[in-house]
């Protein structure tokens, strides 16, 4: 018996030598600089280098990366912090393994003038992402009681050039940059960091049972993602070719220039502070704001508890 | 004197060259320029011109293929409202459309969510050109293609009109470039229900665009109005960069003008700046969906043909000042040559070449003039200098006269001295220089029966006539003397003499002595004369005593009174005209009485000889230099 279980674990030991662990990665959107780091990680061949064998899958239109992580299509994806607590809040108990960004990004492009709070544009008609990323305005206008009527879009640019809406949200990193890049100047730039809605945005999450069922790979995982955004901040404009290669062959719509300025935003929201290296870590104060904002406005139903969210280390 | 054309380093013609040079080349350079803007200004504007007619003959084909979709929609959306009681015919009309417009690709109506309950949230019968199979049809929504948030479906019916949808690229079909138009629906409640759309391929535009041929280098492009590209050279750039993504960040007004135009359907053009190349942008838009059609040219082969003019006139300039300085320097240095000539004359003429011939002078000018005035030069000089030579021959023979004239008067006084060496009771000196060749003053003396007859006089004026009062006067005195005893007898009778016939009124001032040699007694007589001066030795210089009457000549018959003295042994008499005393220096102060008594009072114990050689050497010393203005004349008589 003794022998046998000695023959189990010595084959298992061959086992895991000669297959390393399987993760696949699924970022929220489709090829963009948003993502650059975990390219750059495996470009890099930094999870390889921890043992994992991982494959990137982008999320369609019409599946999106929660879904794929619900159906187990991948194992850890990346999302803003905002969701990731409702999802937990909603059954889906999720564990962030890493926190890349660390203030909001979202902001209003109002083609009114002089735009400097949310009441400004009351009763306006307001573009708003299909998928998602508008719990924060909501809220507002919610509480505000200020009657916007909220367009869900895919595109938001070409919608507000035709006139469609009064304004729309945009991602610093993103939509702003299409915006002067098609020669619009909105009237107004409303950030939403500067409202009293500064929260960490972006962060890598698995399911908390998978954590719990591989909380060494998760942990390799994190390491050499945040590897990768260390690389990508030190060498932009390899990280820049790198990003592209993926937009290619992808056949993303989008240019070097969108990139590159995306690039640049990214990893500026990444640090803490203006200037720091960025921490990587979810704090818990940021992580205690946003439960009580989420709780005030019953985005979700009780506080999610911080250290079960980070997996009890980080 | 040898004449020797000079070669000035800045002759007239050189300076004149210079200054013709500088004014010119300023002038060329000023009206070249200003030549060259208008040139500019003018091809700026042609290009301009050329380049929006080029622009609009092009967009015009783009609308009217726009349009013709767009009323290949209308003419089928009336039908829809009809056709609502059965969903599947929706597939007839998208098909018929595509048959009515060979533009269209794919057509579908796109209805609202459970428009119909049997359709499901999804219905949309779209019709499309298969490329193997023609005309086939599918129906287009369903989860992963919820058409209700296309732009397509979403714009027009937020906006409640017709829309064209920005390029974007085929999925599904071939691959191409489409846009899509959509005309939103209404029911007679005025809600949307559908949208009714028509897509076209855009690779047609490449074509149409791509072959507007405004310039030799310019390139074309096509924006639509989020500023994608959709004709460009560059094909990556389609519908992946906009104009102003290289430029994020930067931009300037260049761009922000073209930005505002563009996304304002406005036709303009801008001057861009890139990489060090400036280059005109001109751009108009389509009118059916403003999409801007842009020509790209640059800037050098606008300007090539200015630049070439820029080049060619600069060389023609160039020449032309060559050419101008060249001519203009022949021609001043041939304007400028006969007054070397004439300078060249002017020397040979002070030298005393008064015939020199003149350069010839065929124009009515300055120089003519100045020629004349040379000749008129000539001509009094040759005049002047003959008139020079007669005067300068009658001055030499006057000269010569006056020469044989003063030869004449000093050989009538005696000018031997001593005159009586013999006698040793007696001793004289005396001495007369004329101021000029001859003069008017004169002296005498003679001794006959122990007795001494002398005179000194001084005739009014001088000169030649003044010369033949005193050569009569001492005639008169030789020949009359001494037949009279009494000095103013001899005075009366010379007065006589002198008077008659005396129409110029010369006169002759005198004084005239008779001294008996054995008893020292003087008779005298004084006709207007200074008095003569007592010199005695160990005594001072007196003046003797005299009567002054009138001078002689001036009224015949005048009863002259005759005096006497007894001169003492070893006493002298001083006779002299005013010459002495009136001796002026270069100050005008005369020699003076006071002067000459104490030079003679000096001189009391020495001879007449010294006496009167003191005298002259005082007075020229007192002259210092001044030129004599006055006969001078002194006697001096040592009775002894």
């Amino acid at each position: 018996m003794k022998k046998r279980l000695t023959l189990l674990f010595i084959l298992c030991l061959i086992f895991a030598a000669g297959h390393a662990q399987k993760f696949v990665f699924s970022p929220q959107w489709t090829p963009q600089s948003q993502f650059a780091g975990y390219y750059v990680a495996y470009e890099k061949g930094y999870y390889k280098e921890a043992g994992l064998d991982v494959q990137i899958i982008h999320p369609t239109s019409s599946y999106s990366t929660i879904n794929m992580l619900k159906d187990n299509k991948c194992n850890v994806m990346t999302s803003e912090l905002i969701q990731a607590m409702m999802a937990c809040d909603q059954g889906l108990n999720l564990t962030n393994i890493m926190q890349t960004t660390q203030h909001s990004t979202l902001v209003l492009m109002s083609r009114k003038k002089g735009v400097k709070e949310m009441a400004d544009i009351a009763g306006s008609r307001v573009g708003t992402w299909k998928v998602g990323f508008n719990e924060i305005p909501h809220m507002i206008d919610d509480e505000q009681k200020l009657g916007i009527e909220w367009i869900k879009q895919l595109n938001a640019i070409n919608i507000y050039i035709a006139g469609a809406v009064d304004a729309t949200l945009a991602k610093s990193y993103n939509e702003q940059i299409l915006f002067s890049m098609s020669g619009v100047t909105p009237g107004s730039v409303l950030k939403f960091s500067e409202l009293g809605f500064d929260f960490p945005e972006d962060g890598l999450y698995v399911k908390e049972e998978f954590y719990e069922r591989y909380p060494e790979q998760c942990r390799q995982f994190a390491e050499a993602s945040r590897k990768g955004w260390e690389w990508a901040r030190e060498n932009r404009k390899e990280a820049l070719d790198i990003v592209m290669k993926y937009v290619t062959a992808e056949k993303v719509a989008t240019n070097l220039y969108h990139q590159k300025w995306m690039l640049e935003e990214i990893l500026e929201v990444q640090e803490d502070k203006k200037g720091e290296q960025p921490s990587y870590v979810l704090k818990r104060d940021d992580f205690e704001r946003m439960n009580k904002t989420l709780l005030k406005y019953k985005y979700i139903s009780a506080p999610v508890e911080y250290d079960r969210f980070i997996g009890g280390k980080q | 004197m040898i004449l020797k054309k000079t070669r000035y380093r800045n002759s007239i013609s050189k300076r004149l060259t210079t200054r013709v040079l500088v004014v010119s080349a300023l002038i060329f350079t000023l009206t070249f320029t200003a030549f060259l803007r208008m040139a500019a200004n003018k091809v700026r504007e042609e290009v301009s011109k050329h380049a929006h007619s080029e622009l609009s003959s092009t967009i015009h084909q783009i609308d009217a293929i726009l349009k013709s979709v767009e009323i290949a929609v209308e003419n089928m959306a009336w039908i829809v409202p009809h056709e609502l009681e059965s969903p599947d015919a929706m597939y007839e009309i998208t098909m018929q459309l595509l048959k009515n417009n060979e533009f269209i690709y794919g057509s579908s109506v796109a209805f609202e969510p459970n428009y119909f309950s049997e359709k499901g949230y999804y219905f949309s019968p779209y019709a499309y050109k298969d490329k193997s199979e023609g005309i086939k049809y599918k129906q287009l929504g369903n989860e992963s293609y919820d058409y209700h948030y296309m732009d397509w479906y979403q714009i027009p019916k937020l906006l409640k009109e017709a829309y064209w949808t920005e390029p974007y690229y085929d999925d599904g079909g071939g691959e191409a470039m489409m846009t899509t138009y959509s005309k939103p629906l209404y029911d007679e409640e005025g809600n949307m229900y559908a949208v009714i759309t028509a897509d076209i391929s855009l690779e047609w535009l490449t074509g149409l665009v791509g072959d507007i041929h405004a310039f030799n280098q310019s390139y074309n492009l096509m924006v639509s109005r989020n500023a994608s590209f959709i004709v460009h050279p560059n094909r990556n750039l389609i519908l992946n960069e906009t104009i102003f993504s290289s430029t994020y960040g930067e931009y300037d007004e260049s761009l922000k003008k073209m930005q505002e135009d563009m996304l304002n359907c406005k036709a303009s053009e801008v001057l861009r700046e890139k990489d060090g190349h400036k280059f005109f942008v001109f751009y108009a838009p389509v009118e059916t969906n403003c999409w801007s059609v842009a020509i790209v040219c640059p800037l050098s082969e606008l300007y090539a043909g200015v630049k070439r003019l820029r080049g060619f006139l600069i060389i023609l300039g160039v020449a032309a000042l060559v050419i101008m300085i060249i001519l203009s320097y022949n021609g001043i240095r041939k304007v400028v040559a006969p007054i070397e000539d004439f300078s060249s004359a002017a020397m040979k003429i002070a030298d005393g070449d008064f015939n020199v011939s003149l350069p010839e002078i065929r124009t009515q000018d300055e120089l003519k003039e100045l020629h004349d005035s040379f000749e008129h030069l000539q001509k009094s000089l040759v005049k002047y200098i003959d008139e020079l030579k007669t005067t300068t021959a009658n001055k030499e023979r006057i000269e010569s006269e006056l020469r044989i004239a003063h030869a004449i008067q000093m050989g009538m006084i005696p000018k031997i001295f001593p005159p009586f060496p013999e006698r040793n009771d007696l001793s004289l000196s005396a001495k007369l220089v004329p101021a000029k060749e001859v003069g008017g003053d004169l002296y005498d003396f003679f001794i006959e029966n122990e007795k001494l007859y002398f005179i000194i006089g001084d005739v009014s004026g001088k000169g030649v006539p003044a010369s033949l009062v005193m050569a009569v006067t001492c005639r008169l005195f030789r020949s009359i003397a001494s037949h009279f005893d009494k000095p103013e007898e001899i005075i009366a009778s010379l007065n006589d003499s002198l008077s008659d016939g005396n129409e110029s009124n010369m006169f002759c001032t005198a004084f005239l002595g008779i001294m008996d040699l054995a008893t020292g007694k003087l008779l005298y007589c004084n006709a207007g004369h200074n008095a003569p001066l007592l010199i005695g030795p160990g005594k001072k210089v007196k003046e003797m005593k005299v009567t002054p009457n009138l001078p002689l000549g001036l009224f015949g018959g005048f009863p002259y009174e005759g005096e006497s003295i007894t001169i003492e042994k070893d006493s002298m008499i001083y006779l002299f005209t005013d010459g002495v005393n009136e001796a002026e220096n270069r100050e005008k102060l005369q020699y003076g009485d006071d002067r000459l008594a104490s030079l003679l009072e000096s001189l009391s114990s020495q001879g007449p000889t010294e006496i009167v050689k003191a005298t002259f050497d005082d007075v020229k010393e007192h002259a210092n230099g001044a030129e004599q203005s006055d006969d001078i004349t002194v006697m001096c008589i040592k009775y002894i």
